[in-house]
């Protein structure tokens, strides 16, 4: 039988997974569409959450209840922060050279994308120095049981925030994929993704595709990071690190697939909890950087479009 | 600026000459130059003096070691990704390198790094030498290894060694059919590039007696990066501009730490770098050297011809199924030395699926090569050992002077570590290899009627002269077998008549010549024997006399009852 303590790390490492997936779901959308790796992209996510509370809360952000509001506004703001971050990206680095992404070795979107993450970072450090913040949590998913614990039959207890985080994550992965799946504008992804020239011929335009992923994506990255934010202290740098852990999902799942996003991201997410649990926390930020290059070098195949 | 401060530049200087050589001449995205400082950097200090305790110089020659095994490493787990993917690879690297250090602060001294307070010895006691380390002259080592540096990439771009890293970025696929050894190049590459980056993590850290975290973040990877692009990729002496930029610039990348604060040095790394792929001119560049002339004068001497005596390509019984379609069915056929063989067929009777198994790229049948099975194993090797085919679109390296391309094929097979050495030094027989190979190109060109347009950039050609150039880079290889897939596509009639000439050259020089085609006058024309192929099946095979009065081909191709 699972241990407590066993069965709480795997529930908050498939929490974190199913946040990882929302913003894996974002990176393979763009790789499939763009063929461009979102460099960005976990900045955006750890970035819209703050800038949000930047504008909600101001420069010393607490974890402190947030009045009705604020958190409304903070919800709002967050989604939008993340779609607008996402859409100027698209628009300054990849829209003026969408041809170069077609180019093999093409350095300008690789760089752009760099480039956006580290403004991003950079400019947010300015505002807040710290090491790392608690952030309030506008969803208040702990007060959805007492004390935010769930007892489960048999005595043990489960944070019910992780619960919840996790059916939101899964939930809303699985309408994302049931969107691109049956809409007009999930058919013309494929489109573009398949077939840019072809799907030109076909009178819809490649731009307005990869804008409208990014912009997707950017909405996925503004909840992940409002699902991410409170579970731990969160530093303005931690975002690289989830961009890179996402990538490594969706390379799991394989490009391009969404319901393989999805997955991947709740294998890195466990695999991370077990990690830090088993050899100390240091190895929550090394495990996935580790799976990302393992499974580059041992499945390279996963990169190819499918 | 102060010895110290200017002997780091040098040093950053040397890392990003390495990254250089990665990015700009062989195109490979290469984001972990600051994991390779940090192997460097962190082993000189842990293996030297005060660690454990191991001379400098040993110290130092297995840190850059250890960092050039990482660098081919790298390349041996990356080996199958493209561009985008790669650079997400060495990303991760970077980073992995930075949270490895703090994490484990027992071994690497955590965010704090590690300080070897005591001055820095050299001592050889074979020689009875002694050497104190001063600042002044780490700057001379410093400005020693940037020299050198600078010397070998001149050279490596100017002279034909340097030709396969223009072909790694161009396209890796073509490169490779026209048998140059593109993995083995692209390990040789990155293992260069981490090895520079170690010497300058060694060399700066020795400098500064001090290495943290800091000093080796990805951050750096990103500044060094910047650097390469500022300078513009084309030019060898790009990376020196570009970090003369960064030291000139107040708190920029190579300021302290302490004076400007990291936040602000990343904001203007960032914005830098934004400027610098919004100047896409810069990033997009082709390289100079790329599209010079070839250097020095063809030998006098009129260039030895490639022996193509006495090849015969045989297959027997290829049976190839795709998912419900039998592309081939039991297809035997022999080219013969001497002899223009062309295949024709309606769309979709199995042709190219043909030319792929004759060429090893796909495995069917048993395919022998002068009565030896043809098993070699990777497309480089199968183009040495005398079958060379070219791809059915013309694949067109915009970054080469169609010279330079055709001499990509003429040296392809030569080995690397010692004809770079050799150019570097350059030696007589450096020299004497170049002026053969400028005269086997030049004749190459003559042969294939491009002589004139030898120097001309590569996106002003016409398509047929595409083709035409990309039937010369197969034919300066040297094989004795040469597939050519539709080489007539897209030709004038006058290109077409230039073509045929080629073609009957070639054969009547002994070669076993193949061409997949559909122009059935150029057919007729030039080919000795012709095979008929329809739904996977050999319809027909003979001279063209014979073939043309078959009554199954007739029905086939006109419809003839």
């Amino acid at each position: 039988m699972i241990s407590g303590v066993l069965l709480q790390v795997v529930l908050a490492g498939l929490a974190q997974g199913a946040v990882l997936g929302l913003v894996a779901l974002g990176f393979s959308l763009v790789a499939g569409t763009a063929r461009i790796l979102p460099f960005a992209h976990g900045d955006i996510v750890v970035g819209s959450i703050f800038l949000a509370v930047l504008a909600v809360v101001g420069r010393t952000p607490t974890a402190a209840r947030l009045a009705g509001a604020g958190s409304v506004a903070l919800v709002l703001l967050c989604l939008a922060a993340g779609m607008a971050v996402s859409g100027l990206v698209a628009g300054l680095v990849v829209l003026p050279d969408l041809a170069s992404a077609r180019r093999p070795n093409s350095l300008s979107w690789i760089a752009g994308g760099l480039a956006a993450g580290l403004l991003l970072r950079a400019v947010l450090g300015f505002y807040l120095p710290q090491q790392a913040y608690a952030l309030p949590d506008p969803l208040r998913l702990d007060a959805l049981a007492p004390g935010g614990l769930l007892r489960l039959p048999g005595g043990s207890t489960v944070p019910v925030r992780a619960v919840c985080v996790l059916a939101i994550g899964l939930l809303v992965g699985l309408l994302a994929e049931a969107l691109l799946i049956r809409s007009r504008f999930g058919a013309s992804v494929r489109a573009v993704a398949d077939d840019p020239v072809g799907a030109a011929l076909c009178g819809v335009s490649a731009r307005r595709v990869v804008f409208g992923a990014f912009l997707l994506a950017g909405l996925l990255a503004g909840l992940a990071g409002l699902l991410t934010a409170p579970g731990r202290a969160l530093s303005v740098d931690d975002g690289v690190v989830l961009g890179l852990a996402a990538a490594a999902a969706a390379v799991l799942g394989g490009i391009g697939s969404l319901r393989g996003a999805v997955a991947g991201g709740l294998v890195v997410g466990t695999v991370q909890a077990l990690a830090a649990y088993a050899f100390g926390s240091g190895f929550y930020e090394l495990a996935p950087l580790v799976l990302l290059v393992a499974v580059l070098a041992l499945r390279p195949s996963a990169t190819a479009l499918r | 600026m102060s010895a110290v401060g200017l002997a780091q530049s040098l040093w950053l200087l040397v890392a990003a000459l390495g990254l250089a050589l990665a990015v700009s001449y062989a195109g490979l995205p290469m984001l972990g130059q600051s994991a390779f400082l940090a192997v460097g950097g962190y082993g000189v200090l842990l293996l030297g003096p005060g660690g454990a305790g191991l001379p400098l110089g040993v110290a130092a020659g297995l840190a850059v070691s250890l960092a050039a095994a990482g660098g081919y490493l790298t390349a041996l787990a990356t080996a199958r990704l493209d561009g985008g993917y790669l650079a997400l690879a060495t990303w991760t690297l970077a980073w992995l390198a930075q949270r490895t250090l703090i994490a484990f602060p027992d071994l690497f001294g955590g965010t704090e790094g590690i300080t070897r307070a005591a001055p820095a010895r050299l001592v050889s006691r074979t020689l009875g030498v002694q050497l104190t380390l001063t600042d002044r002259i780490n700057l001379c080592l410093a400005a020693g290894s940037c020299l050198l540096i600078l010397a070998a990439l001149y050279r490596l771009g100017r002279g034909p060694a340097g030709l396969d890293l223009a072909g790694l970025r161009e396209s890796p696929g073509l490169t490779a059919s026209l048998g140059v050894a593109v993995a083995a190049r692209r390990r040789a590459v990155l293992t260069t590039t981490a090895a520079l980056g170690g010497l300058a993590g060694a060399g700066s850290a020795v400098l500064l007696g001090v290495i943290s975290p800091v000093d080796v973040s990805p951050l750096l990877s990103l500044e060094l990066l910047l650097a390469v692009l500022l300078g513009g990729t084309a030019r060898w002496w790009g990376p020196v501009l570009g970090i003369a930029v960064l030291a000139a610039l107040p708190g920029g990348a190579l300021a302290p730490t302490e004076l400007g604060g990291a936040p602000a040095r990343a904001v203007l790394t960032a914005l830098l770098l934004l400027a610098a792929v919004a100047a896409r001119t810069v990033l997009q560049r082709r390289p100079r050297h790329d599209l010079a002339p070839l250097p020095g004068r063809p030998s006098e001497l009129p260039p030895p011809r490639p022996a193509r005596r006495g090849a015969e390509l045989e297959l027997s019984h290829a049976s190839v199924r795709y998912a419900g379609v039998t592309a081939l069915d039991g297809v035997s056929l022999t080219l013969r030395g001497g002899q223009v063989h062309a295949l024709i067929g309606p769309n979709g009777s199995g042709k190219s699926t043909l030319l792929d198994v004759l060429a090893g790229d796909l495995d069917a049948g048993t395919v022998r090569l002068d009565g030896a099975p043809h098993r070699a194993r990777s497309v480089p090797d199968r183009v040495r050992a005398g079958v060379v085919r070219t791809p059915q679109q013309a694949t067109v390296l915009t970054g080469l002077s169609p010279a330079r391309q055709v001499a990509l094929g003429a040296r392809g097979g030569a080995g690397w570590p010692q004809a770079v050495l050799r150019q570097l030094f350059g030696t007589p027989r450096s020299r004497q290899q170049a002026a053969e190979l400028h005269a086997a190109v030049a004749d190459t060109l003559d042969v294939s009627g491009l002589s004139k347009l030898a120097d001309l950039d590569p996106v002003r050609l016409t398509a047929g002269e595409r083709q035409l150039l990309q039937v010369a880079r197969a034919v300066a290889t040297g094989a004795r077998v040469l597939l050519f897939d539709e080489p007539a596509a897209g030709m004038t009639a006058a290109e077409r008549g230039q073509l045929q000439a080629v073609l009957r050259r070639l054969a009547d020089g002994g070669a076993a010549v193949l061409i997949v085609e559909h122009d059935l006058r150029l057919v007729a024309a030039v080919a000795d024997r012709i095979t008929v192929l329809d739904a996977g099946r050999v319809l027909a095979t003979g001279d063209a006399a014979s073939v043309r009065a078959d009554p199954a081909v007739r029905h086939a191709l006109l419809g003839v009852r």
